[in-house]
């Protein structure tokens, strides 16, 4: 199919409309039309993944006129690694609208919500389906006044604050990628970033140099990795449950695909090697410390949704960890295969098995908070009993994040450390990080083991739960909807499947070259 | 092939038009449908103004790769002192877009006025006659032309803003008549030297004297009063305090014109004589002009931040937006002259929207930031249209300020001026602070009373015709930039080495 990337931008675009008027007549309606329509992405996307494997560049390319003055076209590329976190982010979006449907019932304006929703997968699969530097900037912000509408309307307390600081935050990282994006035009004459990733290599390496920490730092920003972390537990815990898992599944990890793609794919080859090695250690230093800091926090954090939002800071650490371990040699120039670096493989798959993970972590939680109407952990406790589903789900999500076999985070895990024990025989720096992160890797089972065992096990801290309902109709069970259900069960299947069969994710992300 | 005619129609039309406006408002004064006759009268007026326009810009564009063609009234270049104009493709693109954003602004001033109060005839006159000056001064082809045509324009600028005549309009006007007296004996003395100095007063030929001057002491001397007279014209920081007063003391339909239009053409004066005229190889004014451009968007955004009165914190993005101009225009290259060209027309429909706006939302009483408390449930349109234009002013996609902020910045990184930019993109934050603070009250605090608010329907046309343009542009830039890229072309035959796109 020729349009298909087209079309992956065009139907949700033109949907919005339909979806919002759809709202009008029915909430749900309109719920499952969102669905619908990440369905049909996934679809058009699929069809890309034979010319991806098959073809010798390894990509799929269309491109369209947009603005010819500053010599930049819409061109929508999909290759492994950009089609493989597309599908995750599409995956989220249609449990998103499922789950939706209960969670969101009876709030108000819930046409808007989903059209805002659906102009949220607008923005957020535009960014891993562009190579063009303004298109990708478009949608890169694109994402953010949906979400800003969503977490500030339908959040908890306080919640238009949150919004605001979510919203600063991140929009002053992206004004540096601006920055960084125009630098790269007028270095280069292109926008687009594999030409730029080329034309790069003649520029004044002064120049260079600055645009990949402009970029590197705006990206960052969306990371929520130490030191701008600051906006992430806030609009993380006070966002409604779907957004929650949008924003810790996908979003943050769009920063992550980006200084893949741009920061170490475009500007990293022209920077030469000894700024390239002190670059990738000062990353995996943050790497380290946003592990640990998420990773203490999420110990003694008692509100459900900060204690997930504080473990997504420590997995944002892993995956910066990861991405530090690139191959030093790139910034001289040497094209990175994929298929040869195993750390930057893992990290590509610990993107999607985080975001697949930490959705389900949040949406359970959203699930337990909607039941419950609590969301102090200290509070809960037995709720296994009660909604056994959710329960299940949650601790596969939660065994998951620990790195427990076999699920999903665990076989991504895996592959970053064995990627970072083979760099350790090139450059001994990372000896002490990779001890730091394995440290890390026990404390991140750690808390989730604690989650778990309070909220779903022992016995009912809380017996106004029992009164009340007994008061009531001697209603034992607090089980979620079926809606939710069927949201968590595709989210439980995707984790055991990328667990025990990451193949399908490996063999995409291994045809990429990187530089 | 364009003739002097094709230049004069446009201008005549709106003249005639303003003029006829008197005795046509007496005619259906009666009417019972003075409303309806009122818009179809100007919509009779925009539809001739735009054709005049349209036959200017095909004449123009009929010849292949069309140069500046300058046009004296006695039909020759030669005469020095004849009143001559000049036409190229960024005049034709002012006029284009002063007849169109004028259109729009005064259907939303029919609605406006005449839902408050009397429609004065006089007002709609002082509005098409002051948009026929502003056809002037953009097709003028020398400096003595330009200033007629200006001043008149900004003399009917006056005007508008005193049609409320309460203390506080008349303070406010009085405070701009002064500055802009003060301002045009500047330039009146700087243009006097630039005779003396070359003998001519044609753009071109000006351009072309002033390169070759031997000693520049004189040059210096015109060059810092004909600057200064225009840089209070167009409200640069440190001359920029008449313009939060006037434009909050004008009715909501004058402060959108003026800030849509009469900003506009200050802007286009100063590319005209800068990048034309005093050109930066004669006179090195790019760093004089980069601090102040940094100044302005630094005063006029810490300002914005701290106004309670909604339509004083417009007024102060207006300030802001004078520096992302200057920042454009600083940078001497073509990418910055495409961003400047683009970035104040989307400037200028923004703020227009923004007054709008918050016209209607001050007809109800709401003025501070505390009366808007939750006011985006109760007026769920107008407040979405203005928190479209505090989208596009931010910068953020898909609308039109994002390609117009991308453009500047990149043009100042272009000129290395680096530190401009990185000055630009922080200001650009704060910016959005104050913006989403306005949307976080609008939408985010609960109103105090519960009263519900009726909204007019018919004024939101015109407001939501500039918003969904601002949407259009953002999304397909290439309509107006393709527009405006001749201009490159032709500003390399005046600065010869200047970095192309």
């Amino acid at each position: 199919m020729t349009f298909a990337l087209l079309a992956v931008f065009a139907i949700p675009t033109l949907s919005i409309p339909l979806v919002y008027f759809t709202g009008k007549k029915s909430p749900k309606v309109a719920a499952i039309f969102v669905a619908l329509i990440a369905l049909v992405n996934i679809a058009l996307l699929l069809t890309t993944v034979p010319t991806i494997l098959n073809s010798s560049t390894h990509q799929y390319t269309e491109s369209y006129t947009w603005i010819s003055v500053i010599k930049t076209s819409f061109t929508l590329f999909a290759d492994g690694i950009s089609v493989s976190i597309a599908l995750v982010s599409l995956a989220l979006i249609l449990v998103a609208a499922l789950f939706s449907i209960t969670y969101m019932a009876g709030k108000k304006h819930l046409p808007v919500y989903y059209a805002l929703l659906c102009m949220l997968s607008v923005g957020l699969v535009g960014v891993f389906i562009t190579s063009n530097l303004l298109l990708f900037y478009f949608c890169w912000e694109l994402m953010l006044v949906p979400a800003y509408f969503i977490i500030g309307e339908w959040g908890y307390r306080d919640s238009y604050k949150q919004a605001f600081k979510f919203f600063i935050y991140t929009h002053a990282g992206a004004v540096f990628v601006l920055l960084g994006i125009g630098a790269t035009y007028i270095a280069t004459g292109t926008t687009d970033m594999f030409q730029a990733q080329a034309a790069l290599m003649t520029a004044s390496s002064t120049l260079v140099k600055w645009i990949l920490i402009a970029l590197t730092a705006g990206f960052a920003v969306k990371m929520a990795v130490i030191p701008v972390h600051m906006w992430l537990p806030d609009a993380h815990s006070e966002a409604p449950a779907p957004m929650s898992a949008l924003l810790s599944g996908v979003i943050i990890s769009a920063g992550a695909y980006a200084i893949l793609r741009l920061s170490l794919g475009m500007v990293f080859p022209a920077v030469g090697i000894t700024f390239g090695t002190n670059f990738l250690h000062a990353l995996s230093i943050v790497g380290v410390l946003s592990a640990f800091f998420g990773s203490l926090i999420a110990l003694v954090s008692t509100d459900i949704k900060r204690l997930i939002a504080y473990s997504s800071i420590a997995h944002m650490g892993y995956i910066m960890f990861g991405l530090s371990l690139f191959p030093a040699n790139a910034a001289a120039g040497t094209v990175v295969l994929l298929a040869s670096s195993l750390a930057i493989t893992g990290t590509v798959l610990h993107i999607i098995s985080h975001a697949l993970s930490k959705g389900l972590l949040f949406l359970t939680a959203g699930g337990v908070m909607h039941q419950t109407e609590k969301r102090d952990i200290r509070k809960m406790g037995g709720l296994a009993s009660k909604m056994p589903f959710t329960a299940v789900s949650s601790t596969i999500a939660a065994l998951s994040i620990g790195g427990a076999p076999p699920f999903a985070c665990f076989i991504s895990e895996f592959l970053i450390f064995v990627g970072a024990f083979q760099i350790i025989h090139v450059d001994s720096f990372y000896i002490i990080p990779t001890a730091l992160m394995l440290i890390a890797t026990v404390l991140s089972l750690a808390y989730m083991l604690r989650f778990t065992s309070n909220v779903f096990l022992g016995q009912p801290k809380d017996e106004e739960i029992e009164v009340s309902k007994e008061g009531k109709e001697e209603k034992k069970t607090l089980e979620v909807s079926n809606y939710m259900k069927l949201s968590f069960a595709i989210l439980v299947v995707l984790i055991i499947l990328v667990g025990i069969y990451p193949t399908f994710f490996l063999n995409l992300i291994q045809t990429v070259r990187i530089g | 092939m364009v003739e002097i005619i094709d230049v004069i129609l446009p201008i005549f039309t709106l003249v005639i038009a303003a003029l006829l406006t008197i005795p046509v408002f007496r005619l259906i004064r009666k009417s019972n449908y003075k409303t309806t006759l009122t818009l179809s009268w100007f919509i009779a007026v925009f539809a001739i103004a735009g054709a005049t326009v349209a036959n200017l810009a095909l004449n123009y564009y009929s010849t292949p790769s069309p140069g500046i063609v300058s046009l004296g009234l006695s039909g020759t270049n030669s005469s020095i002192f004849s009143s001559a104009f000049l036409v190229d493709a960024i005049s034709i693109y002012m006029a284009i877009i002063i007849v169109a954003i004028s259109a729009v602004v005064l259907i939303y001033t029919v609605f406006a006025v005449g839902s408050n109060d009397r429609p004065s005839e006089r007002y709609f006159a002082i509005m098409l006659m002051t948009t026929a000056c502003l056809l002037g001064a953009v097709l003028a082809g020398d400096l003595l032309t330009l200033f007629i045509f200006w001043e008149a324009a900004t003399a009917g600028a006056a005007f508008l803003m005193l049609y409320k005549k309460n203390a506080f309009s008349i303070n406010a006007t009085l405070k701009y008549l002064i500055m802009i007296i003060i301002a045009s004996a500047f330039v009146v003395l700087g243009m006097s030297l630039v005779y003396g100095l070359t003998g001519t007063l044609n753009y071109l030929a000006v351009g072309q004297d002033l390169t070759t001057l031997s000693n520049s002491h004189l040059l210096i001397i015109a060059f810092i009063f004909i600057a200064a007279g225009y840089a209070i014209e167009a409200a640069i920081v440190p001359f920029h305090f008449w313009l939060p007063d006037a434009y909050t003391a004008a009715p909501a339909p004058s402060a959108a014109f003026l800030s849509a239009l009469v900003d506009q053409g200050s802007y286009y004066i100063l590319i005209r004589v800068l990048l034309y005229i005093l050109l930066p190889s004669t006179l090195n004014w790019t760093i004089m002009l980069a601090v102040m451009a940094a100044l302005t968007m630094i005063v006029g955004n810490l300002f914005a931040l701290i106004q309670n009165d909604v339509k004083r914190l417009v007024a102060y993005i207006c300030v802001a937006d004078v520096g992302y101009n200057l920042v454009a225009i600083s940078s001497v290259t073509s990418l910055g002259l495409i961003g400047n060209l683009y970035f104040f027309l989307i400037g200028g429909i923004t703020t227009a929207l923004a007054f709008m706006a918050v016209g209607i939302i001050n007809s109800h009483g709401f003025k501070s930031l505390d009366d808007l408390s939750g006011l985006g449930k109760k007026m769920p349109l107008v407040c979405l249209a203005l928190v479209m234009a505090g989208l596009s002013f931010a910068g953020v996609p898909p609308f039109g300020g994002f390609i117009g902020k991308y453009l500047v910045f990149t043009a100042a990184i272009e000129a290395n001026l680096s530190w401009l930019a990185v000055i630009g993109v922080l200001t650009s934050v704060l910016q959005t602070a104050y913006l989403f603070r306005l949307i976080y009250v609008m939408y985010g605090k609960k109103s105090k009373d519960g009263t519900a608010v009726k909204e007019s329907k018919r004024i939101l046309i015109p407001i939501f015709i500039l918003a969904g343009s601002l949407i259009i542009l953002g999304l397909f830039p290439s309509i107006v930039l393709n527009l405006i890229h001749p201009v490159v072309h032709q500003l390399q035959s005046i600065i010869p080495n200047l970095p192309i796109v």
